[in-house]
C-alpha cells in the first residue's frame, strides 16, 4: 500500500469509526441490592422524568442533562459519578448535596423517582430508556422504506455488510443511534483518554477493492488489516484473507456506506418510529453469576 | 421517496442466498484442510490426513502467530476452521480470526465479562453454534458474527454451559447439566427449535429407575458435560455421562444409579436410547465417563468389528461393539489401581471392599482427577495405537458424614464432599502420554511429562507420523507416534489444558493449540 493510500485510509477510518459498529460490550455494574425505585424501567416514567427534569433542573445541568452553567453534565460517557444508584440520585434530588451548590430540588417523592428513572436511562443504553413511538411501524420502516435490512442483520434476517443490530439497544444510547442515522461525523461513546486494553474488532465498515497479483478483483468491506495482512468480507458474501504481498492494489472508498440523512428521507413520524423500534432491539445483559454456582468438572 | 442503497450493499444483499459453507457431507467426510468440530471428525480419532509436517521436518516447526483471547481464563477449548477462517470458543462468546495470520475479523460476546470454560463449537451451513454461560444456545453467521437465533436451553436450573455442541443431521446436539440431571438435547440448526431431549436420570416408570433405591433418583447427577461422537452409517450418536450425585457418598442412593457413568447410544433423529454401557456402577469416586469415545472399524479377535474405544477416568481402557454396546474387552491402563481387582465377563468392575470414601479420608488409585479426563485421546490408523494422556497417582477421598441425609446437600457439599491429592511422594500425580496397542490395551510406549501433574492437554495424531501433545507446564511438544521419542518442543509460557488441531491454508499446514489465555498456531518455515 502506498503512503497516500495509508493517509486516505486513516482519514476514512476516522470518519467511519463512528458507524454503528462496536461489538465490544461493557458489563453494566450489577446493583448491590434490589433497586427500590418504583418506576425502574417504566417508559412513561422515563418520559415524565424527562419533562420534569427539563422543567426543573436545566439551569444548572442543561437540557437533557447535557451541560449547564453551575452543575455537571449528568450522563457524560467516561465520567465517574459519585452517585450512581437510583436511590443515591433520588436522595440528592430530595435533600441536595451538602457542601455543593446542589440544593433540594423541591420535587415530591414521585417526581424525584421519575427524574431518577430518567437519569438512569440517560446513563444506561437505549434499552434502559427507549425512544417513544410506534414500534410496529418502526419495524416496517426498518425493512421497507428505510432499507436498513439491506446491510444490517436483525435476529438472523438481513444483510451482512453492516453490523448486526440484534443487540444494538443494549450497546448504544438513543442519542447515539439517532446520530448514526443523521450525522456523517458522529461520535461513538468512548472514554477519550482510555488506553486500549485488548485488540478489538474494526469498528468501521470501509468499502474497498483489492486486486490480487494473479489478477482477481474483489470488492467488499474491510474487516481488519495490518502492515502484512488484510481481511475483508467480499460482495460474494465470503470472508477473504490475504497477505499483503499477494495483493497488487488496494483501493479504499473514502465514504461510508451508511446513509446519514434518515431525518430527511423519512418523515418525522417514520424517523421517530424507527428510533423507537431500534431502541428496543436487544437484551439486558444478565448480572454475572456468583462463581460458586458454576460447577466446573 | 426514493433512496439510494449503496452499490456494494445491494450486491451483498442479492448474494445472500449463496451456497452454504458446511454441509452434512462435509461433516461426514471432512476436508483435512478444515477442522469442523470439537474432535475434528465424527469418529473423534483426532487424526489428521495432513502430512506436510512429518517426523523428518517437525524439528524446524515454529510459531506463525499468537492471538490473546481478551478477558479469558485458562482456555480449554478447541477452535474450528472453515476455509481459512478460524472460529475460537470463549466463555459466552466466539471470535473469528484469519487462520493464516491470526488477525481478528469479528467478535461476539453474549454475556460481557463472563468467565469459565467453553470447550467448543459446532458449524453447519453459514452458522457457528455456541452455548453460553447464561444457558442459551446461539447461532451466529460465520461471516459477520450476527446473531441468527438464540434459544434458551431446555430444562430447569441449568448449572453450567461449557460443552461443545455436535452437529448431526441438521441438528445441534448438546449436553446440558441441570439440577435434575444431565440431558442431551437436539435443536434444529435452521430455527433453534428444540427437537428432542434425552435425560440421563430416569423418572418413575422409566427404564433404569429400578437402579435407584427409593426416591434417590431425585439426587440426580449424571451430567453430559463434554461432547460426543457419531457413526453416520449406523446413525447412532455416542455420548458419555458423568457420575450420579452426590459424588463421594453413595449411601443415600443404593443401586447402580443408571445412567450415571455410562456410554449411551442415541438415535440422533429422535433422542431414543438404543443401548448403554455402564463403566462404574454406583460410582462414589466422581469418575465421570464423559471422556471422548473414539470410533474405529477394525479386526477384533479375527472378526471385523465396529468398535468404540474409551480410556475411562476409572483406569480401564474399554473396547465396546458400537452396534449394540456389547463389552468386548477391558484393560487396566494405569499402573496403580486400588479400587477394583478386574472386570467381569460383561465388563462390570470387581470392586475391592473398603475402597469407598470415608469421613476420615480413604486412599484411592487412580485419583478422582482421573486416570485420564476430558483432554482428548487420539488414534492413528497408521500405527494402530490409541494415545491417551494418563494421570498416575492416588488421592484421598472424603465423604461428609456416615449418616447421609439429602437435606444436608447444599453448595459444595452437593458433592458429598471432596478429594485431595495423596500426600505420599510416590503417589503424587504425574502425567504421561501413553500409547496403547489398540487391540490388547497394553502399553507400547510411555512418555513422562516431567513436572506436569494435573489434567493436561489433549492429543493430535498426524499422517506425518507425529503425535502432538502439549505439556500442562506449557511446552507444546511433538512426539514420534511410533516410539514416543520427543522431536520438537516450544515453551508457550502458560498452562496447556486444551487439545490441539491441524488445518491447512494456502497449502501450508498449521497446528494450533490454546495455552493459558492465548491461541498459538505453528507451521514450517516458508521456504523449506
Amino acid at each position: 500500500m502506498t503512503q497516500s493510500n495509508r493517509t486516505l485510509l486513516s482519514a476514512g477510518a476516522m470518519l467511519l469509526s463512528s458507524t454503528l459498529a462496536v461489538f465490544a460490550q461493557q458489563a453494566p455494574a450489577p446493583g448491590k441490592t434490589a433497586n427500590p425505585n418504583p418506576f425502574n424501567g417504566n417508559e412513561q416514567a422515563i418520559m415524565d422524568g424527562r419533562d420534569i427534569f427539563n422543567r426543573s433542573c436545566t439551569v444548572c445541568h442543561g437540557k437533557d442533562g447535557t451541560e449547564g452553567d453551575r452543575g455537571p453534565a449528568l450522563a457524560t460517557p467516561g465520567r465517574r459519578y459519585l452517585r450512581t444508584s437510583d436511590s443515591e440520585i433520588f436522595e440528592a434530588i430530595r435533600n441536595g448535596i451538602p457542601g455543593t451548590q446542589m440544593p433540594r430540588a423541591g420535587l415530591n417523592e414521585t417526581d424525584a423517582w421519575k427524574v431518577a428513572t430518567y437519569l438512569h436511562g440517560l446513563r444506561g443504553t437505549a434499552i434502559d430508556a427507549p425512544a417513544a413511538g410506534n414500534i410496529e411501524h418502526g419495524e416496517q420502516v426498518f425493512w421497507d422504506k428505510g432499507g436498513c435490512g439491506a446491510c444490517h442483520m436483525l435476529h438472523g434476517k438481513g444483510g451482512l455488510v453492516g453490523p448486526d443490530l440484534s443487540n444494538i439497544a443494549a450497546l448504544r444510547k438513543v442519542n447515539s443511534i439517532r446520530d448514526a442515522l443523521t450525522k456523517a461525523q458522529h461520535s461513538v461513546s468512548t472514554d477519550g483518554g482510555r488506553h486500549d486494553s485488548a485488540l478489538a474488532p474494526l469498528s468501521s465498515y470501509l468499502s474497498l477493492r483489492v486486486t490480487t497479483r494473479d489478477g482477481r478483483t474483489i470488492t467488499g468491506v474491510l474487516r481488519n488489516q495490518d502492515s502484512f495482512t488484510l481481511q475483508m468480507l467480499g460482495t460474494d458474501n465470503v470472508l477473504h484473507v490475504f497477505n499483503r504481498d499477494e495483493l497488487r492494489e488496494v483501493v479504499y472508498e473514502p465514504k461510508s456506506l451508511m446513509p446519514t440523512d434518515y431525518d430527511q428521507r423519512l418523515t418525522p413520524d417514520e424517523f421517530q418510529d424507527l428510533l423507537a423500534f431500534l431502541s428496543r432491539q436487544g437484551h439486558v445483559a444478565p448480572a454475572p453469576r456468583p462463581r460458586a454456582e458454576q460447577v466446573i468438572q | 421517496m426514493n433512496h439510494r442503497i449503496p452499490g456494494i450493499a445491494a450486491l451483498l444483499f442479492l448474494a445472500s442466498t449463496c451456497a452454504a459453507q458446511v454441509t452434512t457431507q462435509d461433516l461426514v467426510k471432512p476436508d483435512p484442510k478444515n477442522w469442523l468440530s470439537y474432535s475434528g471428525s465424527y469418529d473423534s480419532q483426532r487424526h489428521t490426513a495432513l502430512k506436510q509436517i512429518d517426523i523428518s521436518n517437525v524439528a524446524s516447526l515454529g510459531p506463525k502467530w499468537i492471538f490473546h483471547v481478551p478477558g479469558s481464563q485458562t482456555l480449554e477449548g478447541v477452535p474450528v476452521v472453515i476455509n481459512d477462517i478460524m472460529y475460537v470458543p470463549q466463555a459466552s462468546g466466539v471470535i473469528a480470526l484469519d487462520a493464516r495470520s491470526g488477525r481478528l475479523i469479528w467478535q461476539y460476546q453474549r454475556v460481557p465479562g463472563s468467565r469459565g470454560h467453553n470447550r467448543g463449537l459446532a458449524v453447519y451451513g453459514n452458522k457457528v453454534f455456541t452455548a453460553t454461560s447464561d444457558a442459551y444456545l446461539v447461532a451466529l453467521d460465520t461471516r459477520n458474527g450476527g446473531v441468527i437465533w438464540e434459544s434458551k436451553l431446555a430444562g430447569q436450573a441449568v448449572k453450567y454451559q461449557g460443552a461443545a455442541p455436535l452437529l448431526v443431521n441438521g441438528k445441534v446436539i448438546i449436553g446440558v447439566d441441570s439440577a435434575v440431571g444431565g440431558t442431551v438435547d437436539a435443536y434444529d440448526a435452521e430455527t433453534g427449535k428444540h427437537v428432542w431431549g434425552w435425560h440421563s436420570i430416569p423418572k418413575p416408570g422409566e427404564k433404569g429407575i429400578e437402579t435407584w433405591g427409593g426416591d434417590s433418583w431425585k439426587l440426580a447427577g449424571a451430567p453430559t458435560w463434554l461432547s460426543g461422537s457419531y457413526d453416520p452409517e449406523l446413525n447412532l450418536l455416542y455420548w458419555g455421562t458423568g457420575q450420579p450425585d452426590p459424588d463421594f457418598d453413595g449411601d443415600g442412593r443404593p443401586g447402580d444409579n443408571l445412567f450415571g457413568d455410562c456410554m449411551v447410544a442415541l438415535d440422533p433423529d429422535t433422542g431414543k436410547l438404543k443401548w448403554y454401557f455402564q463403566f462404574t456402577p454406583h460410582d462414589v469416586h466422581d469418575w465421570d465417563a464423559v471422556e471422548m469415545p473414539v470410533l474405529i472399524d477394525a479386526s477384533f479377535k479375527g472378526q471385523p468389528r465396529k468398535l468404540l474405544l474409551q480410556a475411562n477416568r476409572n483406569g480401564y481402557y474399554y473396547i465396546l461393539d458400537r452396534t449394540n454396546g456389547k463389552f468386548l474387552q477391558g484393560t487396566q491402563f494405569v499402573k496403580k489401581m486400588t479400587w477394583s481387582s478386574g472386570l467381569t465377563e460383561d465388563g462390570r468392575p470387581v470392586v475391592i471392599p473398603g475402597s469407598a470414601p470415608t469421613v476420615q479420608g480413604n486412599k484411592v488409585c487412580p485419583s478422582t482427577a482421573g486416570a485420564t479426563n476430558w483432554p482428548s485421546p487420539a488414534y492413528s490408523p497408521d500405527t494402530r495405537y490409541f494415545y491417551v494422556i494418563v494421570q498416575e497417582g492416588c488421592g484421598l477421598n472424603f465423604k461428609a458424614s456416615d449418616n447421609f441425609k439429602p437435606e444436608h446437600l447444599s453448595g459444595y457439599s452437593d458433592s458429598g464432599t471432596s478429594y485431595t491429592e495423596s500426600t505420599e511422594e510416590q503417589e503424587r500425580w504425574q502425567l504421561f502420554v501413553r500409547a496403547l496397542d489398540v487391540s490388547t490395551g497394553k502399553t507400547v510406549w510411555d512418555y513422562e511429562q516431567i513436572g506436569s501433574h494435573h489434567y493436561g492437554p489433549g492429543l493430535l495424531s498426524t499422517a506425518g507420523g507425529v503425535l502432538f501433545a502439549g505439556e500442562q507446564q506449557g511446552a507444546f511438544t511433538a512426539l514420534d507416534a511410533k516410539t514416543g521419542k520427543p522431536l520438537w518442543h516450544f515453551n508457550t509460557g502458560d498452562l496447556i489444558t486444551a487439545s490441539p488441531i491441524a488445518y491447512s491454508a494456502q497449502g501450508n499446514e498449521y497446528v494450533a493449540i490454546m495455552s493459558g489465555t492465548n491461541l498459538l498456531a505453528f507451521g514450517l518455515p516458508e521456504h523449506q
